[in-house]
C-alpha cells in the first residue's frame, strides 16, 4: 500500500492534483487535518471513510433519511447538481455553452465538491482475517509504515545481494564485514516486520497448537518410486499439511499463511499457488495487500512463472470490483507497470513479464502513449531487445480505437490511419540505421509494412542503402536482412534474376549457415514465375 | 554444406606442427560471422561473450580426442549413466522439482531410448511411481496430492508409453481423463495448463498428444466452459487457436500476441499435425513461408546451433524445439511420399534439401552440449550444467539431424486423429561428419518417443472405442 497522502489544505473542496490517478486506498484515506470540524473524531477506518463519503457528496445522508421526495427544492438542487459533475465534465451529458456556464457558476458559488468519494469502500482483511475497516486510523497508519519500512529494508536487500553477486564476478567492490553485519541485522528486522504484517510460520507445524486438529498427510512413496526426492524435514512437513487441508476443502488464514510457507520452501509448486488464490477468493482478502506482498516474492524469484498467471488471476478477479473507477484502475495500471518496469530491469528479455505486460495492457486498457513510451525505451537501451520489439507491435496494431479486432499479425488492417503506419516504418528505419545486422527491426518492418498494405517496393531505396555492386568484385553488404528483404522487392517487381541473385550471395558469402533455406526460397521465385 | 566444403581448411587431418591437431572444420564454423555491427548493446555483449565461450570446444581444441572432422564422439556410456542417475534417488536440492518430477520419467527415459537403452525394466517403478500422482477427477499431479496439469499428465502418458505393455497403459483412467481435458477446454479452443492455470500453446499440444495416444473420444462434456462459445469437440477451435498465436515475426509465441519463441513453434506444429495430417493442417493454418524465414533464422554461427528466439543465445534444447520443426515442415510442404500429389495439398514447393544445416547443429551439440567431466549428460552451453532436460531435447535433437523422416500415407480421412505413416532412414547427403558410432535412435516426430511405442499404446487404446 502506498504512503498516505500528507495534505494539509483546509479548503473545503481540495481540488486533488491528479483526480483520476489516485488509488482506492488514496481516496478513501485522505489526511486527518481535512476532517471538517463537525464532525467526531472516527474510531476505524470505515467510518472514516463513511464520514468523508458524506462531506463529499452533500445531502446524501439527508437523502438516505428522508429520501429524494423529502428534500427542499435548494437540497434537490444541490443534490442532483452534484451527480452532475462528472458526467458534465465528461462530456457524457450534453448542455447548451450557456447551461454549462451556469451550472459550473452554481457549483462554484456552492462549493460542491468537484470530486467524490465512492460509497462503501471495501479495505479488504489482513492477514489474519480482520477487515482492515475495522481498524482504527492510528493502527491504520501504523501497518502503512511498516509496509514502507519492510519495503525500504527489502531495497536495501536486494542491493546487498547484488553487491555480493558483482564482487563474486570480480567485478566489483568487496562485500566488507559491517555490510555482512548490517545486513544480518535488516534480516532480523524483516523477518519480525514480515510476522508482524503477514505472520509468517517459522517454527514446526507440529508443535504449533494451531496446527493440532490437522492430521498431516505424508507423501508415502512406494520403495523404489522414480526421482524421489530427499526433501528437507520442513519442506515434507509443510507439504504434508498442505494436502490435509487441501483435502478438506479448507480456506481459513492459517492456511494462506502455510501457503506462504511452502511457497517460502518452493515457488515452484504450481498447486500451492492455486488453491492460495482460492483462499484468497473464498475469504475476500485484499487484492492491493497480496499484491505487494507478491512484489517481493516476484523479486526474490526472478525465473519463476508462476507466480505471473497467480497475478493474472488476481487482476482478473479483481478488475471487475473496479471496473466502473476510471481512478482507480489508472492508478492501478501505473503500479503495475512501475513493478515491471522494476521486474525488466532484472531481466529485460524475461518471457513471462513480457506476457503478463501484454495481458495488463488488454485487461486495463493501457492503450497508452507512456506505455508506448516506456516500451520504447527498453528498445533504447538494447535496440535488439526483441521482446521489447514484439510488445511495441501488439501496442501500436491492437489498440482498439486504431486496429481491426482479430487483425492477424501479417494480415493489412485497414483501419490503422496511415500516419502510424508512417511512423512506424520512419521508427524501425531510424533503428536498423544504428545496428544494420539487427534483425529485430527488420521483422518489425516488415510487419509493419503487411499490417499497412504497402508493398515492399515503397522501402527499396531504404534497404539498397545496405548492399551495393550485388555480383560484383566489389561488392559490400551491410546487413544480410536487407539482402533477404531486397530479394523480396525484387520478386514483388517481378525481377526473379535479382532476386536469384540475392539469394544466391545469402548463400554463398553473407549467411551461408542458412544456406538451404536461402536454396529454397530460389524455388519460391520459380513457383512464383510458373503461378504468373 | 557444399558452399562450406569449399571453405575447408583442409581436407584430411594431418598433424601440423605441436601445436593443434588440424581438423577439416568449414571456416564457417570456427571464425566470426561475415558481418557484424558495432553498436555494443547488452544483447551482442552476451552474443560476444558465447562465441568466446563456444570457439574453443568447436574448433576441437577443448577436446582430448576427435575424429576428422574436428568433432568428439558421442560420450554414450556416461550420458546414460547420467540418465538412469536422475531417475534414481535425488538430494534435497531437487525440492524445486517436487511438482514435475514426471518430466524426470519422460526425459530420461525418453533420453534412454534414444541412446539405445531398453527402459522396459523401469516399467513396475515407474506404474508405482505414477499410481498416486494420478487424481480421482482426472489427470496427473506433479505429485501426490497436487492437481492435475496438463504438462505433468502429457509426461507420464508418454512416460507409459516408454515403458510399455498393458499393465502400464491400464493405469490411466481413461474416463476422468476425458471429462478433465473438456474442463480445461476454453472457450476460445484452447486448453488451460491445469483448473485455474494458464493458458498457452503447450497445453494445445499436450492435449491433443494425450488425446490421440489414449484414443479419448472426441465430443465434448456438456459441463465444458468451451460449449459456451459453441464448441462440440475437443478439437473445434483448437487450429484455429493456434493460428492465432503465430506473430509477425513468423513464429509461434505462447499465446495470441506475444514474442514468437521456439519451444511453442514445435508444440504449434505438432498440435496441427495430430489435428490432421501435416500437409494439410500446416500450410492451412499457418503462413509457411514466414514460419520457416523465422526457423531458420533461429540457426547462428558460427555456434551451428539453434537460438530461442530472436536475438536471444544458441541454446542445446532448442535442437529439439526449433530443430523438430523441420520434420514436420518437410512433411507439409513434400505431403506423402509418392502419392499422387493433390495440388491443394501442397501449394507451396517441396522442399529437395535440408532447410537447415544438420552439420551445424550436431557440430554445436557434440562440441559444445556434452558435459566433460564424470558426471556426463547434456547441456544447454558450455558454461552451464548439464541436466535431465538438456539431455533429452539435445539428443532429440540430434536424432532429427541424423536422419531424415518421411510421411508415407496420411491417415484415411481428415476427422481421424491417428494413422500416419512415417518412415525414418539415416540422413545420406553429403559427407557424414560423425562416425556411425555417434548415432542415435530415432524418435518420432511428433510424439518425441520412439515410433513403435507410439504404435503399440495407439493400436491397444484403438479396441476402447468409448471408455
Ligand atoms: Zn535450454
Amino acid at each position: 500500500m502506498p504512503p498516505k497522502s500528507k495534505g494539509s489544505s483546509k479548503a473545503p473542496n481540495p481540488e486533488p492534483k491528479e483526480p483520476l490517478h489516485l488509488h482506492p486506498n488514496l481516496i478513501a484515506d485522505l489526511s486527518p487535518s481535512q476532517a471538517a470540524p463537525e464532525s467526531p473524531l472516527p474510531q476505524t477506518v470505515s467510518l472514516r471513510s463513511e464520514q468523508r463519503f458524506f462531506r463529499t457528496n452533500p445531502c446524501e445522508k439527508r437523502r438516505q433519511d428522508v429520501g429524494l421526495s423529502g428534500l427542499t427544492p435548494a437540497e434537490k438542487k444541490t443534490y442532483t447538481y452534484t451527480h452532475l459533475i462528472l458526467p458534465v465534465a465528461n462530456r457524457h451529458v450534453p448542455l447548451s455553452n450557456k447551461a454549462e456556464r451556469e451550472f459550473w457558476k452554481h457549483v462554484t458559488k456552492e462549493g460542491l465538491p468537484i470530486r467524490r468519494l465512492p460509497a462503501n469502500y471495501s479495505w479488504g482483511k489482513d492477514r489474519s482475517g480482520r477487515d482492515i475497516g475495522t481498524y482504527s486510523p492510528d493502527e491504520l497508519e501504523q501497518r502503512t509504515l511498516k509496509h514502507a519500512r519492510l519495503t525500504a529494508l527489502q531495497i536495501q536487500h536486494r542491493q546487498f545481494l547484488s553487491k555480493r553477486e558483482l564482487a563474486a564476478k570480480k567485478q566489483g567492490a568487496e562485500v566488507s564485514s559491517e555490510d555482512i553485519e548490517e545486513e544480518k541485522k535488516r534480516r532480523q528486522t524483516m523477518a519480525a516486520l514480515k510476522r508482524d504484517l503477514y505472520g509468517e510460520i517459522t517454527g514446526t507445524l507440529a508443535k504449533d497448537p494451531e496446527w493440532d486438529d490437522v492430521i498431516p498427510i505424508p507423501q508415502d512413496e512406494p520403495e523404489g518410486a522414480l526421482a524421489q526426492i530427499a526433501y528437507p524435514d520442513d519442506y515434507a512437513e509443510a507439504v504434508s499439511y498442505l494436502r490435509a487441508v487441501m483435502a478438506a476443502d479448507e480456506c481459513s488464514p492459517r492456511c494462506l499463511r502455510l501457503t506462504e510457507h511452502v511457497i517460502s520452501m518452493n515457488p515452484a509448486h504450481y498447486t500451492v499457488w492455486l488453491y492460495r488464490f482460492k483462499i484468497i477468493s473464498v475469504l475476500k482478502l485484499s487484492i492491493p495487500d497480496e499484491i505487494t506482498w507478491l512484489n517481493q516474492v516476484a523479486l526474490s524469484n526472478l525465473k519463476n512463472y508462476q507466480i505471473w498467471n497467480h497475478r493474472q488471476l488476481l487482476m482478473d478477479y479483481y478488475y471487475p470490483v473496479i471496473e466502473e473507477e476510471t481512478a482507480v484502475i489508472r492508478t492501478l495500471a501505473r503500479s503495475e507497470t512501475a513493478f515491471i518496469t522494476t521486474m525488466l530491469a532484472e531481466d529485460a528479455k524475461n518471457y513471462h513479464v513480457w506476457s503478463y505486460r501484454q495481458y495488463l495492457v488488454g485487461k486495463l486498457s493501457v492503450w497508452t502513449s507512456s506505455e508506448l513510451g516506456s516500451t520504447q525505451n527498453l528498445i533504447e537501451d538494447d535496440v535488439r531487445n526483441n521482446s521489447a520489439w514484439s510488445h511495441r507491435f501488439y501496442l501500436v496494431f491492437s489498440d482498439p480505437t486504431d486496429s481491426t479486432a482479430g487483425s492477424g499479425p501479417t494480415e493489412h488492417d485497414p483501419k490503422v490511419p496511415d500516419s502510424t503506419i508512417d511512423r512506424e516504418i520512419k521508427y524501425a528505419q531510424e533503428k536498423i540505421a544504428l545496428a544494420p545486422q539487427n534483425q529485430s527491426p527488420w521483422n518489425y518492418l516488415l510487419g509493419v509494412l503487411a499490417k499497412g498494405g504497402r508493398k515492399l517496393a515503397t522501402v527499396q531505396e531504404f534497404v539498397e542503402q545496405y548492399v551495393s555492386a550485388l555480383g560484383e568484385e566489389m561488392e559490400e553488404v551491410t546487413s544480410s536482412h536487407a539482402l533477404d528483404l531486397l530479394a523480396k522487392v525484387y520478386q514483388e517487381n517481378g525481377d526473379t534474376e535479382k532476386a536469384a541473385l540475392c539469394l544466391r550471395r545469402l548463400s554463398e558469402k553473407w549467411d551461408p549457415v542458412r544456406e538451404g533455406y536461402w536454396k529454397y526460397r530460389a524455388t519460391l521465385l520459380q513457383g512464383a514465375v510458373e503461378s504468373a | 554444406m557444399a558452399a562450406a566444403t569449399a571453405q575447408t581448411w583442409s581436407d584430411s587431418p594431418s598433424q601440423v606442427g605441436s601445436d593443434a591437431p588440424e581438423y577439416s572444420i568449414p571456416s564457417l564454423f570456427t571464425s566470426d560471422p561475415p558481418i557484424r555491427d558495432t553498436l555494443e548493446t547488452g544483447s551482442s555483449r552476451v552474443q560476444d561473450a558465447t562465441l568466446d565461450e563456444c570457439l574453443p570446444f568447436l574448433t576441437g581444441y577443448q577436446h582430448s580426442e576427435c575424429n576428422a572432422h574436428g568433432l568428439p564422439h558421442l560420450d554414450r556410456g556416461r550420458h546414460i549413466n547420467f540418465l538412469h542417475k536422475q531417475l534414481g534417488k535425488l538430494p534435497g536440492a531437487f525440492t524445486s522439482a517436487d511438482p514435475s518430477r514426471p518430466w524426470f520419467f519422460y526425459w530420461c527415459l525418453a533420453g534412454l531410448s534414444l541412446l539405445g537403452e531398453d527402459v522396459a525394466p523401469y516399467r513396475e517403478r515407474l506404474i508405482e511411481t505414477v499410481r498416486p500422482m494420478q487424481n480421482a477427477l482426472g489427470g496427473f499431479a506433479g505429485g501426490f496430492g497436487q492437481t492435475s496439469h496438463l504438462a505433468t499428465t502429457y509426461a507420464t502418458v508418454l512416460a507409459l508409453a516408454l515403458v510399455g505393455g498393458d499393465e502400464a497403459y491400464d493405469v490411466v483412467d481413461r474416463r476422468a481423463m476425458w471429462r478433465w481435458l473438456c474442463s480445461l477446454k476454453q472457450p476460445d479452443g484452447g486448453f488451460q495448463m491445469a483448473l485455474g492455470g494458464e493458458e498457452d500453446v503447450r497445453g494445445a499440444y499436450c492435449a491433443s498428444v494425450i488425446i490421440s495416444l489414449l484414443n479419448l473420444p472426441l465430443d465434448l462434456s456438456p459441463d465444458s466452459p468451451a460449449c459456451s462459445a459453441g464448441h462440440t469437440g475437443l478439437f473445434t477451435g483448437l487450429a484455429e487457436y493456434v493460428r492465432r498465436c503465430q506473430t509477425y515475426e513468423g513464429g509461434v509465441s505462447a499465446k495470441p500476441g506475444v514474442e514468437a519463441h521456439g519451444a511453442y513453434a514445435f508444440c504449434a506444429l505438432g498440435c496441427l499435425s495430430i489435428i490432421d495430417s501435416p500437409h494439410r493442417a500446416i500450410p492451412r493454418y499457418l503462413d509457411v513461408p514466414l514460419l520457416i524465414s523465422w526457423l531458420s533464422s533461429r540457426q547462428y554461427a558460427p555456434e551451428g546451433g539453434f537460438s530461442g528466439r530472436t536475438n536471444k543465445l544458441v541454446d542445446g534444447c532448442y535442437s529439439h524445439w526449433v530443430g523438430g520443426c523441420w520434420p514436420l515442415i518437410e512433411a507439409a510442404l513434400n505431403g506423402p511420399r509418392g502419392a499422387a500429389a493433390n495440388p491443394g495439398d501442397h501449394p507451396l514447393p517441396r522442399a529437395m534439401e535440408s532447410l537447415s544445416s544438420r552439420d551445424g547443429l550436431i557440430r554445436y551439440i557434440l562440441s559444445c552440449c556434452q558435459d566433460q567431466s564424470r558426471r556426463g549428460g547434456m547441456r544447454d552451453k558450455p558454461s552451464k550444467y548439464s541436466d535431465a532436460y538438456h539431455t533429452c531435447y539435445v539428443l532429440s535433437g540430434l536424432s532429427a539431424a541424423q536422419h531424415k523422416w518421411d510421411l508415407v500415407t496420411p491417415r484415411a480421412h481428415e476427422s481421424i486423429v491417428a494413422g500416419d505413416v512415417w518412415t525414418v532412414s539415416p540422413y545420406m547427403e553429403g559427407e557424414q561428419i560423425f562416425d556411425e558410432e555417434d548415432r542415435v535412435c530415432t524418435v518420432h516426430p511428433v510424439y518425441v518417443i520412439p515410433q513403435h511405442k507410439v504404435e503399440e499404446i495407439q493400436s491397444y487404446f484403438a479396441t476402447k472405442s468409448g471408455f
